[in-house]
């Protein structure tokens, strides 16, 4: 890749994922995924089902390492580090389908996200300023809340140590229009203290919130930039993400 | 309607079976022989509680199914029985472990610069053939014509006992011989153990720590030996009580120690491949009595006397008076009842109330039972899964140790029991619901009380009502009955009572 000379310094990358290859089993499933999240950015991973997006970030965080490539946080390489030592550098995964845990209280599933002793009460303004609803509801069994509910204990959980990037595996989905709404709100809230790597299937959403896309095809990124160039560019759009 | 059978279905079974049971007593039992049938049924749930709860959380959490459980309960029957009967053995044999684990780990913390220098694939291969063959031979030339059936000449109340002591042990020259033997043939066996690849990345313990291990280690293991004759006598002239306490203690420290063992060597390495831990696990429960029965030998013991507490030759009226008599049984409803098995009873009640205490109240409580649902998702919080994995085994292992311990008293020990307690706490937790700690509980009382009474009525036979005849049953209609209970139980609930669905 040719540096280009650029007008303003751009800022400094959070995250830099370059050229990862990962297998699960004997299945290649990523072949060759870069992705720039700059700091303080929204960036959002776009793409089919089944194109790679939950893979790529389950690579970063280390639950599926990558076989080759590359994955620097801060300029540091992590990959083939375990997981929970790269989580243990300041990054907060939210997995899809609010994956909380459902016999922990609220509380105990926030609680259990502490990393140093006090984490919880620490934060806790920060969280329940963002999340209302859960301080109503801390006593209650993770299990016991709704589908909305529980997504956003899944993001609040992500918030309770002092994350520097949010690694959000699609927070819509299967939430109804008015939990969207607020669930938009909460990561355009958080998103002014941490920076944020997002993937998420509903392009609206998406367009309002990320900054920053890279559209992942069939295990490859095929194609990266500003998100307010993405919405100008239909032809882009209707071949990568369908009709949207 | 349909709501509240779904959300209580595990409450409704149990109630069901409590009404069955009173209906039961109504029906053709006197209120004290029913008591006594309830409390024996306890005094077994107690025990299988003990196996049952650690296979369940070791199931729940990790996804292992260990069939080497059963070993780790005779192992720890056997410990304990040693302890409390034979020091003499312990005082011989505990050194060979304690220097064995010195010498594994310190060649595992330095293992790394040794499988650094073979560069090669098929160098690693060649040394790891080696190796295996050093250890095996070093082993087998330290412990050849180890005189353990001398040791083992049990029934000693008194020092010197069936063979005396100084005829069953070896001189301390050769002992001494012996153990820095097995001292050396540690070395190989932690390098085969240490990390071969240069980029696993296994966390590394600081140097001073495993030194500090190793040399506790290896001073234990020596001072046990050097003074196993003071030692010997020292713990025969102990109070029964006090050395059954130690019995308990050292027989579950055992089996913590088996646990991990068993965690390092035979299950971390292939997590994500539960055919291998499954069959490793199978065949360790083979090789494992195996080996109880090299060393302890196959006929298995009486149950060994209780200690003084329990042993005394009356019967109390109440709790109180046992407290000041010490009798070996107690007036229930007008029937004897042995203190002891009050004791397994109330031993079960507080393990399971600790355990849960751990479990609800701790951090650590708090990892395991997010990890039993998602232990990826817990890795993925900065959290050592890993490391979780290993604790738990331990307990597991150390509670099915410490129920092998009090169980012996009961039911004496023999190399068989780890097998049958191993199967009645797998039909306990598949009754329960595997991974969950509370129905490991209410698995085994159901099992215990069934068992119970399915014995008594195979004794006494039934009273069928409004016919005169009794109908009386076999002994193997007693042990079916188990399988039974689990076969309705998995029709009407196939996760188990408080099972999940997946
Ligand atoms: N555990 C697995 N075993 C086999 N294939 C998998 C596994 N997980 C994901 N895949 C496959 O990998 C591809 C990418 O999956 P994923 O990353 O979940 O896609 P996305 O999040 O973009 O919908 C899919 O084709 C999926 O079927
Ligand atoms: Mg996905």
């Amino acid at each position: 890749m040719a540096a280009s000379p650029s007008p303003t310094p751009t800022p400094a990358n959070v995250l830099e994922v370059r050229d990862i290859h990962t297998d699960i089993g004997q299945f290649h499933i990523l072949d060759g995924v870069s992705v720039d999240v700059p700091e303080g950015s929204i960036t959002v991973l776009l793409g089919r089902n089944g194109a790679g997006k939950t893979t790529t970030l389950k690579s970063i965080i280390g639950l599926t390492p990558p076989r080759s490539g590359a994955v620097a946080l801060r300029g540091r390489e992590i990959q083939g580090e375990p997981a929970y030592r790269i989580a243990a550098r300041g990054i907060g995964y939210v997995p899809e389908h609010r994956a909380i845990f459902r016999a922990l209280s609220v509380e105990e599933n926030l609680r259990i996200a502490e990393r140093k002793p006090g984490d919880l009460s620490r934060r806790g303004d920060f969280i329940f300023g963002i999340f209302p609803d859960l301080k109503r509801l801390i006593k209650l069994p993770g299990g016991n809340l709704s589908g909305g509910q529980q997504q956003m204990l899944a993001v609040a959980r992500a918030l309770v140590p002092e994350n520097g990037l949010l690694l959000i595996d699609e927070p819509s989905e299967g939430l109804a229009p008015v939990i969207i709404e607020q669930m938009m709100e909460a990561i355009r809230q958080l998103s002014a203290h941490t920076t944020v790597l997002l993937v998420e299937q509903n392009f609206i959403m998406a367009s309002q919130l990320a900054d920053r896309y890279t559209i992942i095809e069939t295990g490859r990124s095929v194609k990266s930039g500003r998100m307010a160039d993405l919405v100008k560019d239909e032809e882009t759009i209707t071949r990568y993400l369908g009709a949207a | 309607m349909t709501a509240l059978w779904k959300n209580n279905r595990g409450l409704l079974i149990i109630t069901a079976i409590v009404v069955v049971l009173m209906a039961g007593l109504l029906q053709s039992l006197e209120p004290k022989v029913w008591m006594s049938i309830m409390l024996s049924g306890a005094t077994l749930a107690a025990l299988y509680f003990l196996v049952a709860s650690g296979l369940s959380l070791i199931f729940g959490l990790m996804d292992v199914l260990n069939f080497a459980h059963g070993v780790l309960f005779v192992l720890g029957a056997y410990v304990g029985l040693s302890t409390f009967m034979n020091p003499r053995l312990l005082f011989n044999t505990l050194p060979f472990f304690f220097v064995l684990v010195a010498a594994i780990t310190v060649a595992q913390h330095f293992g790394r610069i040794f499988w650094r220098r073979i560069g090669t694939e098929r160098g690693r291969r060649v040394a790891t053939a080696a190796l295996l063959l050093l250890a095996a031979a070093v082993l087998f030339l330290a412990l050849r014509g180890f005189p353990i059936r001398a040791l083992n000449a049990f029934n000693i109340t008194a020092v010197g006992g069936a063979v005396t002591t100084a005829e069953a042990q070896e001189p301390m020259a050769t002992m001494l011989r012996r153990v820095t033997m097995v001292l050396l043939a540690g070395l190989p066996i932690g390098l085969l153990l240490a990390p071969k690849q240069t980029k696993d990345e296994l966390p590394l313990r600081p140097v001073w720590q495993t030194l500090l291990i190793a040399g506790v280690a290896v001073v234990i293991g020596y001072a046990l030996l050097l003074v196993r004759d003071p030692g010997e006598t020292f713990m025969l002239a102990m109070s029964t009580d006090v050395r059954f306490v130690l019995a308990i203690i050292l027989g579950t420290v055992a089996g913590a120690l088996a646990g991990v063992g068993i965690e390092t060597a035979l299950i971390r390495p292939f997590y994500g491949n539960p055919v291998t831990q499954l069959v490793l696990t199978l065949g360790l429960s083979i090789a494992g009595i195996d080996l109880i029965e090299a060393i302890w030998g196959e006929e298995g013991n009486p149950p060994m006397s209780p200690p003084s507490l329990f042993a005394a030759n009356c019967r109390s009226d109440s709790l109180l008076g046992w407290f000041s008599e010490h009798c070996q049984s107690i007036d229930v409803l007008g029937r004897a009842f042995p203190t002891y098995r009050l004791f397994i009873i109330v031993v079960g009640i507080l393990v399971f109330i600790a355990v849960g205490v751990l479990l609800r109240r701790t951090r650590i409580g708090m990892i395991i039972r997010a990890g039993v649902q998602d232990s990826e998702m817990v890795q993925a919080l900065g959290i050592n899964v890993r490391r979780v994995f290993t604790f738990v085994f331990a307990l597991g292992s150390a509670l099915a140790a410490m129920g092998g311990v009090i169980a012996a008293p009961y039911l004496g020990v023999f190399p068989a029991m780890g097998g049958i307690f191993q199967l009645q706490a797998f039909i306990a937790v598949v009754i329960g619901g595997m991974g969950s700690y509370v129905g490991a509980a209410v698995g085994t009382i159901i099992l215990g009380l069934a068992r119970a009474f399915g014995d008594h009525f195979v004794a006494a036979g039934i009273n069928v009502p409004f016919l005169d005849t009794v109908i009386k049953g076999s002994p193997a209609i007693a042990r079916a009955s188990t399988v039974l209970i689990m076969a309705i139980v998995l029709l009407v609930k196939p996760a188990g009572i408080f099972g999940k669905k997946e």
